[in-house]
C-alpha cells in the first residue's frame, strides 16, 4: 500500500490528475496506512491525491542579511519566555536572529505582559523600547494590537511588527499571522489516521477566535480523514476569561474526561494548560497533540513527551527570524502576507517518529492544502 | 494541708482595661473554708477581678497566691490546676448534652469517662445537693440545677476554692436559700467560696468575710455579723443609698399601649415564646412585667417595638401599629430603654452626638428633611449637650465614643435620649441594670418625673425592689404568658418570686392575681402546665 | 489634629513596612532597592505615565467607592468585578448600537451601566435579604456568571464583531464618548476621572450628612442597635448592595467612553479585586481611598519600569500585598489604642470630678 502511495505522489508529481484514491467507496477501504489496529469501525478516507507541482518545501527562503546593527525588542503576551509554547517560539526567532543574522544579544530586550494589564500598560511597554532606541520591535500576541497602533502613530521611523494580528494599519507596521486552521487540519488528519477507537478529542483553552481556528482546521482535518469519527471539543474557559491558557488541572480533568468517554488521541490548544493534557494522557495510556512549539522536544515536558503523537506547528520562530531579515534587507514585503503551509509558516512535527507511518498521508493533505483543493475553515462549523 | 491559712490572697491588684471600670490596687484575703463576699455596684469592677483570679485576664500590676504561694495564671486552666473554679453567672453547659457529658467534657482524662467518672459524679453530686439523674439531658434542668451542675463541674476538676459570679441573679428567692444551703454544707467539707454579688441582704446571710469594691478598687472589709445593709451600702456606693419609692398614683384612664392577643411562635416548634399577651398601660402608668430572665419578656418588648413580628394587636395612642416599622412606632411616639445597651442602645465607636440620632433619624431636631433625608448634625450635637445637662452624664463632652463612657453614663444616654421628642410611651427593659448607684436613683427619679408628666411606661425588670418601688401594677410573666397580676403596694418579693416560678401553690398567693377573672384564668391555666415538669431556664436565650 | 495624626499614622506607617519588606527581598535577590525606586520614581515622567496614574487612579477609586460602600455596613461586595464587567460590556453594546447626540449619548452609556452593575449586584443583595444568602458568596458565583454571559454577549452571533483575533463589540460611535484633557504626547486625562472625583464627595456627602448614610454606618457597626433604632435591616441590604453594584457598574465606563470606545477580548480585569485592596488599604475613608487608589496606580505603572533595570516586576506585587496587611494591621492597632486612651481620658478627666471619700474600713 505504501508503495501504491508513493506511486500515486510520483503521479502527482507527474502532475497527472490521479483519481485512483477517490474512486474508491470509503466503506470497503482497508485501514489507512497508521491503521495498525482494529480500526474497522472507523471508516476512513484515503489521502487526496492533489494537483502536482504543490510541494510545500519549496519555500523560497531569502538569504540572510546582516542584523548586527539592529536593536530588537520583544513585547511578549503574558506569561513571557519560558511559557513552553508561544512566547517561547518568538523567543527561539529572535535566538535564531541571533546565530545566524549577527544580531549583538546586549541590543535585544525582552519585556513581558502582567495579568489583567491595561490597555495603557501595553503602550508603556512598547514605548519604553521605543524609546531605548530598540528597532525593530516585535508585539507578541494580538493584545497589542490597540497599544500599538498608538504607539505606531507616535513613532513612524520605528518598524513594529505585531504576532497573530492583521488590524493595525499603519506602514511602519507588519502583521505575522498564520494559518493555525492548517497546521491543526493536518494534525487533525493525523489524530483520525492514529485512532483506535474512532473518537478523538480537542481542548481550546479559551474560547475565542483564535483557538476556533485550531478547532476548525482539527475538526474538518479528521473528518476529512474519518467521516464518522466522533470528536468531543471542549474549551477550559470563556471568551474573556483567560485563565483556561494557564489552568493545567483542568486541562487535565478535562482531557480525563475525553479520554474516559472514549477519545484516544486528544489536541490541545491550551498553552501551559497543555501540560494536563500530557499527564492526562500519559495516565490514560493514550495518545495527545502539542501546539505551537514543537513539543516532544520541550524540555519541561521531557516526562510526558512519549505520549506526544505531534505537534501543530506554529512557527512564531520562523516569522520573527524572516521579519527580522527582512527588516535587515532593508525590504519587509518579501514577507508572506500569511504564514501557512506554502511557506511552512505552520506544519505539523515528527520529533519521536510516532508520526512517520502516516506522513505520507499527512503530505498528501498539505499537498491538497497548498494546492487550493482543501480549504480549511477558519471556524467549527459545529 | 498548706501552712497558709488563706485559700486566695490578692495584692495590688490593678488593670488597665478598656472596659467601664479598671482595677486599682485591689487587696484581697480569702480565709480557707469560709466563704467570701465580695460586694460592689455594678461596674465596680467585681467581674475583672474575678477573671484575673480565674486567670481569663492577667493583672498588669500585683500578685495572686494560693495558699501562699505566688503563682501567675496565663489561662483558666492554671487556675483550675491550683484548685480554683469558676461558676458564670451565665452558664456554659451544651444543653443537648447530659448532665455526666457536661460534667465530663474536656475532663477526661481525670476519671476517664467510665465508671470511675460515673461514681465520682455521684459524689459530688451528694456534696452539692444536684439529685436529678446525670443521664438526663441539661436542656430539661431547671436553673437551680444548671447552676449545681456547674459546681460540680469545677469540682470535678479539682477546685477547693469556687468563684460563684452573681449565682443568684437568675433564682428566685427560695432557689437562693437552697442555694446557700448547698454553699454552707460544702463550707462544712472546708470548700472556700468567693461569692460576687451586689445583693446585701443576701451578702450578709450568706458571707463569713465581706470586701467591697468600688470604681475598680478595694475600700474596706466587713464583718457581715455586725454591719448593716445600709452601711455595707454605703461603702459600696460612699453615699446614701436611695430606694425606688411609691408615690401617689398618676394613673389616668386614657390608654396609651394596648397589646392584645400577642403570639410568637417558638424557635425549631418548642414551646410558643408568647402565647396570648394581652396588656394595656394607661397615660401616667407604670406597668412592670416580672418574671424570671428567658420567660418572654425580651420578645414581648421586641414584637411591641416592632423588631421581631408577631401576631396579635398593637395599639399606640389610638392607632393600630400591629403591621409598623419600629421606626413608624418610634415615630408614634414609643421610647426604647432596651435591656442591654451596648448591643441594642448604642454604637459604641460612635460619638455621643451620633448615637442621639439612632432612632431619631428621620424626626426633627436631628433630621432635616429633604429628598436626601438631611441630617442636622449641629442640632443634634445641641441636643446631645442638653441631654448631658439634664441627665447628668458624665462626658468630657459629645464629641467622645460612647464605649468611653462607663455603664451607668452609657445608661443616662440612652434614657436621656428615649425621653427626648415628647414621648407617650416608654418601653424600659432593665433600665437600671449594671448602672452604678447614682445612675440608678437619677434614671428612677427621671422615670417617675416622666410618669407624673403623663408618660406611660412598660417596665421589665429583674430586680423585684425596683419593679415593685416604680409600678403603678405588676404582671406576672412566666412562659410567654402573663399568669397572674400583683399590687406593687401589699406583694413582697418572696411572693413575686413565687409567682415567677408559676408554681402552682404560691400562684393563688399573689395578692390581687384574683382581682379580675382573665388573670385567674391565666394563672389556672399555667398551673396545669407547669405541674411534673422541669422549669425551662431560658427558652429564649438561643434567640438572641 | 490628634484625628489627623490617628488618620494618617497607620498608613505612613504601613507604607514604610511595605516599603522595608520590598527592600529586603530585593537586597535578598541580589537588586539594589535604590535603584527599584529610581527608576519607578523616573518612570513617572516618562511618556504617558503620569497620565496613565491618573487614570487608573480613578478607576481604581471607583472600584473602590463601590466596595467601600458595601464594607460600610460590613457587606462584602466581592462581585465588583462581575458588576463592572458585564456593565461595561453591555453598556457597550448599548452605546454602539444607539443613535444619540452627544452628552446624552454618553449620559445614556453611563446610566446603563450604572443600571446593569445595580441589577447584576440586586441579585445578590435579594438573595441575602430574602434568603440570608451571604453575599460573598453569591457574588463570587455571579462574577463567574458574569464571565460566561459576556462571553456570550460578544459571540460573533450575538454583538460580537471580529477585529483579527480579537472580538470586540461595535465601536461606540464619537456623539457616545467622553472627551478627556489631552497633554500632548503625554497622553489624555479621562473625562470619568472628574466624574469619579464627584462621586467621590457625593459618597462623603451622602455618608455624614444624609439619613441613609447614618443608618448604613448604623448598621455596620451595630446591627442590633441600628434595628432597635428603626433601621430596617433587609432595606439597607439591598439599598447598600445595589448602590454599591451602580458605582461598580461605572468602574469600566472611563476606558470605555474615554479610550478603547468598545468592548474586547482584551477589556481589562480584576479592577473589582484591586477596589477590594484600595478600599482596605483607604479605609473607606474618601480621600484615604483616594490616596490608595494613586498609590496604588503609581506602583502598578511604574512597575513597568523595573524590567528596565532588571528588577523582577513582581516586586510590586509584594509591595502592594504587604502595604494592604499592613494598614490592616495598623488600623486595628491604631483604633484600639486610641479607643483605650480614649476610655482612660475620660475616667481620668471624670476621676478629677470630686469623689466621695476614698477608704473607709468597717467590722
Amino acid at each position: 500500500m505504501r508503495n501504491r502511495r508513493a506511486l500515486a505522489l510520483a503521479a502527482l508529481l507527474a502532475s497527472a490528475v490521479v483519481l485512483v484514491g477517490c474512486a474508491r467507496d470509503t466503506g470497503t477501504t482497508p485501514p489507512a496506512a497508521g491503521g495498525d489496529a482494529a480500526a474497522g469501525e472507523c471508516a476512513r478516507n484515503p489521502a487526496p491525491a492533489a494537483a502536482g507541482g504543490a510541494a510545500a518545501t519549496a519555500v523560497p527562503a531569502l538569504p540572510n542579511a546582516d542584523a548586527s546593527a539592529l536593536k530588537v525588542g520583544l513585547a511578549y503576551d503574558i506569561g513571557g519566555r519560558g511559557d513552553g509554547s508561544f512566547n517561547d517560539a518568538a523567543a527561539a526567532g529572535l535566538e535564531k536572529t541571533i546565530a545566524e543574522l549577527g544580531v549583538v544579544k546586549e541590543n535585544t530586550k525582552e519585556l513581558a505582559a502582567a495579568v489583567n494589564e491595561s490597555e495603557d500598560a501595553a503602550a508603556t511597554r512598547l514605548r519604553q523600547l521605543v524609546a531605548e532606541g530598540y528597532n525593530p520591535i516585535v508585539a507578541v500576541g494580538f493584545k497589542y494590537a490597540t497599544a500599538l497602533g498608538t504607539v505606531a502613530a507616535e513613532s513612524p521611523d520605528v518598524r513594529f511588527a505585531i504576532v497573530d494580528d492583521s488590524t493595525v494599519e499603519a506602514p511602519n507596521v507588519t502583521p505575522l499571522i498564520f494559518a493555525e486552521e492548517q497546521g491543526s487540519f493536518l494534525v487533525g488528519a493525523a489524530a483520525a489516521l492514529k485512532t483506535q477507537a474512532c473518537s478523538v478529542g480537542f481542548i481550546g483553552g479559551v474560547e475565542q477566535p483564535l483557538i476556533q481556528k485550531f478547532q476548525a482546521g482539527f475538526e474538518q482535518g479528521a473528518k476529512a480523514v474519518a467521516p464518522e469519527i466522533q470528536i468531543d471539543s471542549t474549551y477550559l474557559s470563556p471568551a474573556g476569561d483567560f485563565s483556561g491558557f494557564n489552568d493545567a488541572a483542568k486541562g487535565q480533568v478535562v482531557a480525563t474526561g475525553q479520554f474516559d468517554g472514549g477519545a484516544d488521541v486528544v489536541y490541545h490548544a491550551a498553552g501551559a494548560s497543555g501540560q494536563g493534557v500530557f499527564q492526562a494522557a500519559k495516565a490514560a495510556g493514550k495518545s495527545a497533540i502539542g501546539v505551537d512549539s514543537d513539543q516532544y522536544n520541550v524540555p519541561a515536558y521531557a516526562d510526558v513527551k512519549d505520549v506526544i503523537l505531534t505537534s501543530m506547528l506554529k512557527r512564531v520562530d520562523v516569522a520573527v527570524f524572516d521579519y527580522v531579515n527582512a527588516v535587515a534587507a532593508g525590504d519587509t514585503s518579501t514577507l508572506p502576507e500569511i504564514f501557512d503551509l506554502s511557506v511552512d509558516g505552520v506544519g505539523y512535527a515528527v520529533s519521536g517518529g510516532k508520526v512517520d507511518d502516516i506522513a505520507t498521508d499527512l503530505d498528501a493533505y498539505k499537498a491538497a492544502i497548498i494546492s487550493g483543493q482543501i480549504t480549511v475553515d477558519t471556524e467549527p462549523t459545529s | 494541708m498548706p501552712e497558709s491559712e488563706f485559700a486566695v490572697e490578692l495584692a495590688g491588684i490593678t488593670k488597665r482595661f478598656p472596659g467601664v471600670v479598671a482595677n486599682d490596687d485591689i487587696a484581697l484575703r480569702v480565709r480557707r473554708g469560709q466563704v467570701h463576699a465580695i460586694c460592689g455596684e455594678n461596674g465596680a469592677g467585681k467581674s475583672t477581678l474575678m477573671k484575673i483570679l480565674y486567670g481569663i485576664q492577667q493583672p498588669d500590676e500585683g500578685t495572686i497566691s494560693v495558699d501562699g504561694a505566688v503563682v501567675g495564671f496565663r489561662s483558666p486552666s492554671d487556675a483550675i490546676k491550683a484548685g480554683i473554679g469558676m461558676v458564670h453567672q451565665h452558664f456554659m453547659l451544651a444543653d443537648n448534652l447530659t448532665v455526666a457529658e457536661n460534667i465530663l467534657l474536656g475532663a477526661e482524662a481525670l476519671h476517664g469517662i467510665g465508671g470511675g467518672a460515673r461514681k465520682r459524679i455521684a459524689e459530688l453530686a451528694h456534696v452539692v445537693g444536684l439529685e436529678t439523674d446525670p443521664g438526663v439531658l441539661v436542656e430539661s434542668l431547671g436553673v437551680a440545677d444548671r447552676q449545681r451542675v456547674e459546681i460540680v463541674k469545677v469540682l470535678y476538676r479539682g477546685a477547693r476554692t469556687i468563684i460563684l459570679d452573681e449565682p443568684t441573679s437568675v433564682l428566685v428567692p427560695q432557689e437562693v436559700d437552697e442555694l446557700f444551703d448547698t454553699v454552707r454544707g460544702m463550707r462544712a467539707e472546708g470548700f472556700t467560696f468567693l461569692f460576687i454579688s451586689h445583693k446585701l441582704d443576701e451578702v450578709r446571710a450568706i458571707a463569713d468575710q465581706i470586701t467591697v469594691i468600688r470604681r475598680g478598687t478595694s475600700v474596706g472589709t466587713a464583718d457581715p455579723r455586725t454591719v448593716t445593709t445600709r452601711q455595707l451600702a454605703e461603702m459600696m456606693v460612699g453615699s446614701e443609698l436611695p430606694s425606688p419609692q411609691t408615690r401617689e398614683s398618676t394613673v389616668t384612664d386614657r390608654e396609651v399601649l394596648r397589646v392584645e392577643g400577642l403570639e410568637l411562635a417558638g424557635d425549631g416548634g418548642g414551646c410558643p415564646l408568647l402565647a396570648g399577651v394581652d396588656l394595656v398601660v394607661h397615660a401616667g402608668e407604670v406597668l412592670g412585667i416580672a418574671g424570671v430572665e428567658g420567660n418572654g419578656q425580651t420578645e414581648l418588648v421586641e414584637a411591641i417595638m416592632g423588631i421581631r413580628r408577631a401576631g396579635g394587636t398593637v395599639v399606640v395612642g389610638g392607632r393600630d401599629v400591629s403591621r409598623a416599622s419600629t421606626l413608624a412606632r418610634r415615630e408614634a411616639g414609643v421610647g426604647y430603654i432596651p435591656e442591654d445597651r451596648t448591643r441594642y442602645g448604642l454604637l459604641a465607636t460612635q460619638p455621643l452626638w451620633a448615637n442621639r440620632m439612632l432612632g431619631y433619624q428621620s424626626r426633627p431636631p436631628v433630621a432635616r428633611g429633604g429628598f436626601l433625608g438631611l441630617l442636622d448634625r449641629g442640632a443634634a450635637r445641641r441636643d446631645t449637650e442638653r441631654i448631658i445637662a439634664e441627665f447628668d452624664v458624665r462626658t468630657p463632652g459629645p464629641d467622645v465614643a460612647a464605649a468611653a463612657l462607663s455603664g451607668g453614663n452609657q445608661q443616662k444616654l440612652v434614657v436621656g435620649r428615649e425621653l427626648s421628642g415628647d414621648p407617650v410611651l416608654l418601653i424600659a427593659s432593665h433600665p437600671t441594670r449594671g448602672v452604678d448607684v447614682g445612675a440608678q436613683a437619677g434614671i428612677w427619679d427621671v422615670l417617675a418625673r416622666a410618669r407624673a408628666r403623663g408618660l406611660a411606661v412598660l417596665l421589665i425588670s429583674a430586680d423585684l425592689d425596683e419593679l415593685i418601688g416604680l409600678s403603678d401594677s405588676i404582671k406576672v410573666m412566666f412562659r410567654g404568658r402573663l399568669v397572674a397580676d400583683a399590687d406593687p403596694s401589699t406583694v413582697t418579693p418572696e411572693q413575686l418570686g413565687s409567682a415567677m416560678t408559676g408554681a402552682a401553690t404560691t400562684g393563688a398567693a399573689t395578692t390581687g392575681a384574683a382581682t379580675t377573672g382573665a388573670a385567674g384564668t391565666a394563672t389556672a391555666t399555667t398551673d396545669a402546665g407547669a405541674t411534673g415538669t422541669h422549669r425551662r431556664a431560658h427558652p429564649g436565650q438561643g434567640a438572641r | 489634629m490628634k484625628r489627623i495624626r490617628s488618620v494618617l499614622l497607620p498608613p505612613a506607617l504601613a507604607i514604610v513596612f511595605a516599603a522595608l519588606l520590598c527592600a529586603v527581598a530585593l537586597v535578598i535577590s541580589g537588586d539594589s532597592p535604590l535603584t527599584a525606586l529610581g527608576a519607578m520614581i523616573t518612570q513617572v515622567g516618562e511618556g504617558t505615565t503620569a497620565v496613565d496614574i491618573i487614570n487608573s487612579g480613578a478607576i481604581y477609586y471607583v472600584a473602590a467607592l463601590a466596595v467601600a460602600i458595601g464594607f460600610q455596613m460590613k457587606l462584602f461586595n466581592i462581585g465588583i468585578e462581575g458588576q463592572f464587567r458585564l456593565a461595561a460590556c453591555v453598556a457597550a453594546i448599548v452605546g454602539g448600537a444607539l443613535v444619540l447626540p452627544p452628552v446624552i449619548h454618553t449620559i445614556v452609556i453611563i446610566l446603563v451601566a450604572a443600571a446593569v452593575g445595580a441589577l447584576w449586584a440586586g441579585i445578590a443583595a435579594l438573595l441575602k435579604a430574602y434568603r440570608g444568602v451571604s453575599e460573598v458568596i453569591s457574588t463570587i458565583m455571579l462574577n463567574f456568571i458574569a464571565t460566561g454571559l459576556i462571553a456570550f454577549l460578544i459571540r460573533r452571533d450575538t454583538f460580537g464583531l471580529l477585529q483579527g483575533n480579537n472580538i470586540s463589540t461595535a465601536p461606540i460611535p464619537e456623539s457616545g464618548r467622553f472627551p478627556g484633557i489631552s497633554f500632548g504626547s503625554s497622553g489624555t486625562i479621562f473625562g470619568m476621572v472628574f466624574v469619579a472625583a464627584l462621586l467621590g464627595v457625593g459618597y462623603w456627602y451622602m455618608l455624614g450628612r444624609t439619613r441613609f448614610g447614618f443608618e448604613l454606618r448604623a448598621s455596620g457597626e451595630s446591627p442590633t442597635a441600628a434595628t432597635a433604632g428603626g433601621v430596617d435591616a433587609r432595606r439597607m441590604v439591598i439599598i447598600a448592595l445595589l448602590l454599591s453594584g451602580a458605582v461598580a457598574g461605572l468602574v469600566g465606563i472611563p476606558e470605555l467612553v474615554g479610550r478603547d470606545f468598545a468592548y474586547t477580548l482584551t477589556s481589562p480585569q480584576g479592577y473589582g479585586f484591586t477596589g477590594i485592596a484600595v478600599a482596605l488599604l483607604g479605609r473607606n475613608h474618601p480621600v484615604g481611598i483616594a490616596l490608595g487608589a494613586l498609590l496604588w496606580a503609581f506602583l502598578d505603572k511604574s512597575a513597568l519600569a523595573l524590567d528596565n533595570v532588571g528588577v523582577p516586576r513582581e516586586i510590586v506585587l509584594i509591595m502592594q500585598g504587604s502595604v494592604v496587611l499592613s494598614v490592616v494591621v495598623a488600623y486595628e492597632i491604631v483604633r484600639r489604642y486610641e479607643l483605650a486612651a480614649e476610655q482612660r481620658r475620660v475616667s481620668a478627666q471624670l476621676r478629677a470630678v470630686p469623689v466621695p471619700e476614698q477608704q473607709e474600713v468597717r467590722s
